[in-house]
C-alpha cells in the first residue's frame, strides 16, 4: 500500500541542510498496523506527515497504492488523500466553531457527497462510538477523551482505507488511552491500515510491527 | 457545503462580538453614508436630464468683452441673438426665448407677488417636453397676451374653477387670458417658473427691436439642435456670424461678444453668470461630497481587511483542519468570501435600520428632500448592489487569500504565532485611514472657520435692525406722491428711526448692469461695465455708507437727477487713484452726462465669495425695488411697528401685497448652500473618524490580547503601568504620526484650491491644522487606552497562568 523508497527530507539551516529524514525506506502492506517510534527530534512526526501527504519530501519517491505521490499535483493527490486517509491528532484540532455533529460531518462535505447520504453515515458513526448523546454540543464541552473521540470518528467517517495517528493518546489519561488503543486494534482487525507515532512501548504493543527512528534513519526492522 | 460555511460563519460573528460589531456597524454607517451621498449625487446630477430633449437643447450663453477683457458673463444673453442664430443656421430646429421679470399677479381679489414670472414663446413648452393639463402647449404662448400656469398657480387663484380663458393681470397694467395649464416644473431642472406670460406680449409692450438688437441684456434663449449637430461646429459658426456682423463696430468701439453653448445637463451645476434662472448647484461641493462617501465606505472596508488579518492566527487552526480534512485552497477562500458576504449582509440590513432613523436628521443637516420614495428608485439599488458586490469582494478577498494560503502542518504545531503576517499591510491602511480622517477633519474646522469669517466679517454697510419691504408694482400717476406720503407716515412710527427707497438691498445680485460708461470725451473704446443702484437721499445714511469724498445726493440741489456716487471699486476701474481725483468729473451714461458728486466707500453688495463690485449709485428718489426701514434696538417691539407699516403700505399702494424680509436673514441667505455643506461636511467627516477610531479599537483589542503573555512577564520583571501603556502604545501612534505627516500637505493643497472659490477669505495657518489633528490624536490615543489600560493593570500571575 505504501512504498517509500530512499525518502530524505531536510531544511535549511544558516545555508546548510539540515535532516530530518535521511534515505528511509519503507514498505507498509494493506491491514497492517505499524507503530513509529523514537525519541523526540527523530523524524517521526516528518514521516507520517509525508506518508499522510500533507507535506513533500525534499527527495526520493513515495508511491500510495502504486501512484506515484512524489510527482502527483496538489489536485489529484488532494482526491487520493480524501478517498483513503483519515489523520488523528494529538491535539485532536476539532473545529471549536462546529458541533459533534457537524466536525464529524465536514470530511464528508469536502467529499461531495450528498447530505441525506452524510446524514445516514454520521448517523451511523454517532451510533458506533456511542456518542448520539453529545451530537449537538461543541468540542469545548466534552472531556479530552470524548475529543479524541470524535476525533477518529471524524477520521474514519470516510471509510478510509489508511488511518494515520500523531500521538493520538498524548493529552489523555491512561484509561482513556487504553480505549483509544483497543478501538484502533478493533478497526485494523476490521481491515483498516493503521500507522500511528508513539511514545509509549505500551501503545506500541498493539501494533504489528514497530518502527524505531533515530536521527532521521529507520534504525531496525521487526 | 454552503450550509456548513453558513453556519461556521454565523457562530464566529456570535463568537467574536467586538470584531463583529465593529466589522458590521462600520460597514453600515459606511453603505448608509454612501447611499445618502449617492442619492443626493444622484439627484444633482439628474438636474433637466428629463427632458426627451435634453442631450439636444443648449443655452446660448454670452461673455461680453471690453478692451479684450472680460466683462460681464450672462447666463441671459443679448435679447436678438436668438432669432438671429435660428434664422442663420437651418442645424436649429428650434428656438425657446425667456425674459424673466416678476410683478403682482391678480384675479378677482387675489393678489400675490410672483417673482417666478417668465415672458416665453410658444417654442418653449414643446420644446421642455411639457404636456398640458388643460388646454394645449401648442400655441398656447403664441399670441399676444396670453398666459401658461402652472397647476400650483392655477390651484392658487383658481381654486377649483376652470382657469382657462380666464384672465389675470400683471401689475394691474396688462391682462392676459389663460390658454393653458402644465405640471409644475420638476425639482430637478434649473428652469422653474410658477406662471409664463407670451413673449408676443412683451414685444409689443417693449418695441420689436426685441427680436434684433444684441445690446440688450437678459434673455434666456434655448436652442434645440437637429440630431447629429455638434455643437463646438456651431459655435464655432456663431462666433464666425457674430464677427461678420459686428466686426467693424467691434473694432471701433473695443468691445467684443462670445457666445457659448451650454448643454442642458450641465447648467445646473456649472454655471453661475449673471441672470442665472435660479441659484445654480456647487458641482465642487457635489464631488467633495462623493470623495468624502467614498473615504467612509473605504475606511470601513479597511476596517474589515485589518481586523480579518489580524485575527488570521485565530483561524489559522481551522484552515489547518479543514485543510487536513481533505479542503482544496479554493473552499476555503470561497468559505471566507462567504463570510465577508455575510458581514456584508448584516451590515446592508443595519444600514436600512441607519437609513430609516437618520433620513430626516440627514435632510435637516443637509438642506435636502430625500424621502423614503428613494427606495423605489432604480439607482438607489444600483448603488446598493455596487456596494454590497464590490464591499464583499474587496474587503473579503484579501483576507480569505491570506487565510487560505497557511500551511496546515506548521499551523497545527502552532508555528503560526510568531509571524508579522500582513503587519506592514494593516499599518498602511491605518495610514491611509487616518489621512483621511485630518483631511476630513481639518476640512472641516476650515470650512467653518471661513463659514465664520464671512458671517462676522463687516460688510461696509449697516445691516442690523433694517426690515425691508418689498415695493409696489402697481402703481399709478400718483405713485411719487404716495411714496412720500408713506414716508412720512412710516417715520412717524414709535421706533422707525429711517426710510430708504432703493433699486436694490445688500445681499443679492445687482440685476443692474450697465455697459457703455466712460468719462465725457473719452474714446468710446474706454467705455467700462458697472452695476447700478438707484438710490433715494436717505439710502447712504440708513446704511452707514462712509463719503471719502464730496457729498451725498441732496434736496437742495436740484440739479442732483444728473449727478452719481461711485464707490472705491468704480473710481479705480474709471482709472483714478484717490477719491478727490475723481470729484466733479462727468461721466456719459447710456447718452446722458452725469457729474461724480462723491465717492463711498466699497461695501459688500453680494457673499464675501465675490471680490468688491464698481458701484454706481443714481438718485432716484421714487425708487419701487424696496423700502429699508431701520428699526429701534428693541425687538419686542418690531411686531407692532411692522404691523403698523403693513397698514400705511396697504393704505398708501393698495393692490399690492405686503412682502417684507429682514435683511439680515436675506444676507444670511447667500450663505445657506455654504452653511449646509459645511454641515454635511463635518456630518460625514465625523462618522469617517468614528469608523476609523472603530478600528483602531479593534486593533488594539486584537494586539493588546495577544501581547498579554508578554505584558505579564514584563510585569513580573518589574515594569510599571506607564511603561507597559507607553510599550502598547507606541506601535499605534508610529503610524498615525506619518498620516499626520503625509496629509498634511495633502490638506493644504486641496484646501487652497477650495479657498480660491472665496474672495474674501481667511488664510491657511498651522493653527488650522493643529487643532483638528491634537483632536484626533486624543481621540485615537482614547480609543487604544480603554484597551491598553486593562491588560496594563491585569495581574500577571492570571496571565502567565493560563498559558
Amino acid at each position: 500500500m505504501i512504498d517509500l523508497k530512499r525518502i530524505s527530507k531536510w531544511v535549511n539551516v544558516g545555508g546548510k541542510p539540515n535532516f530530518i529524514l535521511k534515505d528511509v525506506n519503507l514498505e507498509i502492506k494493506e491491514g497492517e498496523f505499524v507503530s513509529i517510534m523514537g525519541p523526540s527530534g527523530s523524524g517521526k512526526s516528518s514521516l507520517l506527515n509525508i506518508i499522510g501527504m500533507l507535506d513533500d519530501s525534499s527527495e526520493g519517491e513515495y508511491f500510495f497504492l502504486g501512484q506515484p505521490v512524489h510527482s502527483l499535483r496538489e489536485k489529484q493527490r488532494s482526491q487520493l488523500y480524501k478517498q483513503y486517509i483519515g489523520f488523528v491528532f494529538q491535539a485532536y484540532h476539532l473545529i471549536d466553531e462546529l458541533t459533534v455533529y457537524e466536525n464529524i460531518e465536514t470530511p464528508l462535505i469536502y467529499q461531495n457527497i450528498k447530505s441525506s447520504e452524510r446524514q445516514a453515515m454520521v448517523a451511523d458513526i454517532l451510533d458506533r462510538f456511542q456518542i448520539v448523546g453529545k451530537k449537538d454540543l461543541f468540542p469545548t464541552q466534552l472531556s479530552g477523551g470524548q475529543q479524541q473521540l470524535v476525533g477518529i470518528a471524524r477520521a474514519l467517517i470516510g471509510k478510509p482505507k489508511l488511518l494515520l495517528a500523531d500521538e493520538p493518546t498524548g493529552n489523555l489519561n491512561s484509561r482513556q488511552g487504553e480505549e483509544i488503543m483497543e478501538l484502533f486494534k478493533q478497526l485494523n482487525s476490521e481491515g483498516v491500515t493503521i500507522v500511528q507515532v508513539t511514545h509509549s512501548e505500551k501503545n506500541a504493543e498493539y501494533g504489528s510491527r514497530i518502527i524505531n527512528l533515530l536521527d532521521g534513519r529507520i534504525d531496525n526492522f521487526n | 457545503m454552503i450550509k456548513n460555511f453558513f453556519l461556521i460563519a454565523f457562530r464566529n460573528i456570535f463568537k467574536h462580538k467586538v470584531f463583529s460589531f465593529i466589522n458590521i456597524f462600520g460597514l453600515a454607517i459606511g453603505i448608509a453614508a454612501s447611499l445618502l451621498i449617492f442619492q443626493y449625487v444622484r439627484f444633482e446630477l439628474s438636474y433637466d436630464r428629463f427632458e426627451a430633449n435634453s442631450d439636444r437643447i443648449y443655452r446660448i450663453q454670452l461673455d461680453r468683452y471690453n478692451q479684450g477683457k472680460l466683462s460681464t458673463q450672462w447666463a441671459a444673453g443679448a435679447a436678438g441673438i436668438g432669432p438671429i442664430v435660428k434664422d442663420a443656421f437651418p442645424e436649429v430646429e428650434s428656438l425657446a426665448r425667456l425674459r424673466p421679470t416678476n410683478g403682482i399677479v391678480a384675479y378677482k381679489n387675489l393678489e400675490f407677488r410672483e417673482e417666478k414670472l417668465f415672458f416665453a414663446n410658444d417654442n418653449f413648452l414643446p420644446m421642455f417636453s411639457y404636456s398640458a393639463i388643460e388646454g394645449s402647449i401648442h400655441g398656447a404662448l403664441a399670441d399676444v397676451n396670453t398666459a401658461v400656469l402652472t397647476a400650483t398657480a392655477a390651484k392658487k387663484y383658481f381654486g377649483n374653477e376652470n382657469p382657462l380663458d380666464k384672465i389675470i393681470t400683471v401689475n394691474k397694467a396688462a391682462s392676459y387670458k389663460i390658454t393653458a395649464v402644465v405640471p409644475d416644473p420638476p425639482a430637478n431642472t434649473h428652469l422653474k417658473f410658477s406662471i409664463l406670460l407670451s413673449f408676443a406680449s412683451f414685444v409689443a409692450q417693449r418695441g420689436p427691436e426685441v427680436n434684433t438688437t444684441i445690446n440688450w441684456d437678459g434673455f434666456f434663449a434655448y436652442i434645440l439642435l437637429r440630431p447629429g449637430t455638434n455643437p463646438k461646429l456651431l459655435e464655432k459658426k456663431i462666433a464666425a456670424l457674430v464677427q461678420t456682423k459686428w466686426s467693424d463696430d467691434m473694432k471701433k468701439n473695443g468691445w467684443n461678444m462670445v457666445y457659448h453653448l451650454q448643454a442642458l445637463p450641465d447648467i445646473h451645476l456649472t454655471s453661475h453668470y449673471m441672470h442665472e434662472a435660479e441659484t445654480n448647484g456647487d458641482g465642487k461641493a457635489v464631488y467633495f461630497l462623493l470623495v468624502i462617501a467614498m473615504f467612509i465606505i473605504g475606511i470601513a472596508w479597511i476596517n474589515y481587511i485589518n481586523l480579518a488579518t489580524a485575527r488570521s492566527i485565530h483561524r489559522a487552526k481551522e484552515t489547518g483542519i479543514r485543510k487536513t480534512l481533505g479542503s482544496l485552497r479554493w473552499q476555503l477562500i470561497v468559505q471566507f468570501l462567504f463570510e465577508s458576504l455575510l458581514i456584508n449582509t448584516l451590515a446592508v440590513i443595519l444600514a436600512f435600520l441607519l437609513i430609516l432613523v437618520c433620513l430626516p436628521a440627514f435632510n435637516a443637516v443637509a438642506g435636502k428632500s430625500l424621502s423614503l420614495a428613494l427606495l423605489a428608485t432604480g439607482g438607489f439599488w444600483t448603488n446598493l448592489a455596487i456596494l454590497f458586490i464590490f464591499g464583499t469582494i474587496l474587503s473579503g478577498f484579501y483576507p480569505a487569500f491570506v487565510l487560505s494560503s497557511f500551511k496546515p502542518i506548521s499551523v497545527l504545531k502552532g508555528k503560526l504565532a510568531a509571524t508579522t503576517h500582513g503587519a506592514l499591510l494593516r499599518q498602511s491602511l491605518v495610514v491611509i485611514q487616518f489621512m483621511a480622517s485630518v483631511l476630513l477633519m481639518v476640512g472641516t474646522f476650515t470650512v467653518y472657520r471661513q463659514l465664520h469669517f464671512m458671517q462676522h466679517q463687516d460688510l461696509g454697510v449697516k445691516t442690523a435692525q433694517t426690515l425691508v419691504v418689498k415695493g409696489p408694482r402697481v402703481l399709478d400717476s400718483t405713485y411719487d406722491n404716495q411714496l412720500s406720503n408713506f414716508r412720512t407716515e412710516v417715520l412717524r412710527i414709535p421706533g422707525v428711526s429711517e426710510v430708504a427707497a432703493s433699486t436694490q438691498v445688500p445681499g443679492e445680485k445687482v440685476d443692474w448692469n450697465a455697459g457703455g460708461i466712460r468719462l465725457v470725451g473719452a474714446d468710446e473704446t474706454e467705455s467700462r461695465q458697472y452695476r447700478v443702484i438707484g438710490i433715494d437721499y436717505d439710502f447712504l445714511d440708513a446704511y452707514g455708507l462712509k463719503l471719502l469724498a464730496g457729498r451725498n445726493f441732496s434736496h437742495e440741489m436740484s440739479t442732483d437727477t444728473a449727478a452719481v456716487l461711485f464707490n472705491e471699486a468704480a473710481i479705480e476701474q474709471l482709472g483714478y487713484r484717490t477719491p478727490q481725483e475723481a470729484l466733479d468729473k462727468r461721466i456719459e451714461f447710456w447718452g446722458k452726462q452725469y457729474t461724480i458728486v462723491g465717492v463711498v466707500t466699497n461695501h459688500h453688495q453680494e457673499s464675501l465669495r465675490e471680490a468688491y463690485d464698481a458701484h454706481i449709485f443714481r438718485l432716484i428718489p421714487d425708487a419701487e425695488g424696496y423700502y429699508s426701514i431701520k428699526l429701534s434696538r428693541n425687538s419686542d417691539t418690531w411686531t407692532n411697528t411692522i404691523a403698523s407699516v403693513k397698514q400705511q403700505y396697504k393704505a398708501f399702494f393698495p393692490n399690492n401685497p405686503f412682502d417684507y424680509f429682514f435683511l439680515d436673514d436675506h444676507i444670511a441667505e447667500q450663505y445657506k448652500a455654504d452653511q449646509q455643506f459645511g454641515q454635511t461636511f463635518s456630518l460625514f467627516a465625523g462618522l469617517a473618524i468614528f469608523v476609523s477610531c472603530l478600528g483602531l479599537l479593534g486593533l488594539a483589542s486584537f494586539v493588546t490580547s495577544q501581547r498579554t503573555k508578554e505584558i505579564g512577564i514584563r510585569k513580573v520583571m518589574g515594569a510599571p503601568v506607564p511603561s507597559i501603556l507607553v510599550l502598547l502604545t507606541r506601535d499605534f501612534l508610529r503610524p498615525i504620526l506619518l498620516a499626520f505627516l503625509l496629509a498634511t500637505p495633502i490638506t493644504w493643497y486641496v484646501l487652497g484650491k477650495w479657498l480660491e472659490n472665496y474672495a474674501f477669505r481667511i488664510p491657511l495657518t498651522p493653527w488650522l491644522f493643529l487643532g483638528p489633528i491634537a483632536l484626533i490624536l486624543v481621540v485615537a490615543l482614547l480609543t487604544i487606552t480603554t484597551q491598553t489600560l486593562g491588560a496594563a493593570t491585569a495581574n500577571p500571575v492570571k496571565s502567565l497562568r493560563t498559558d
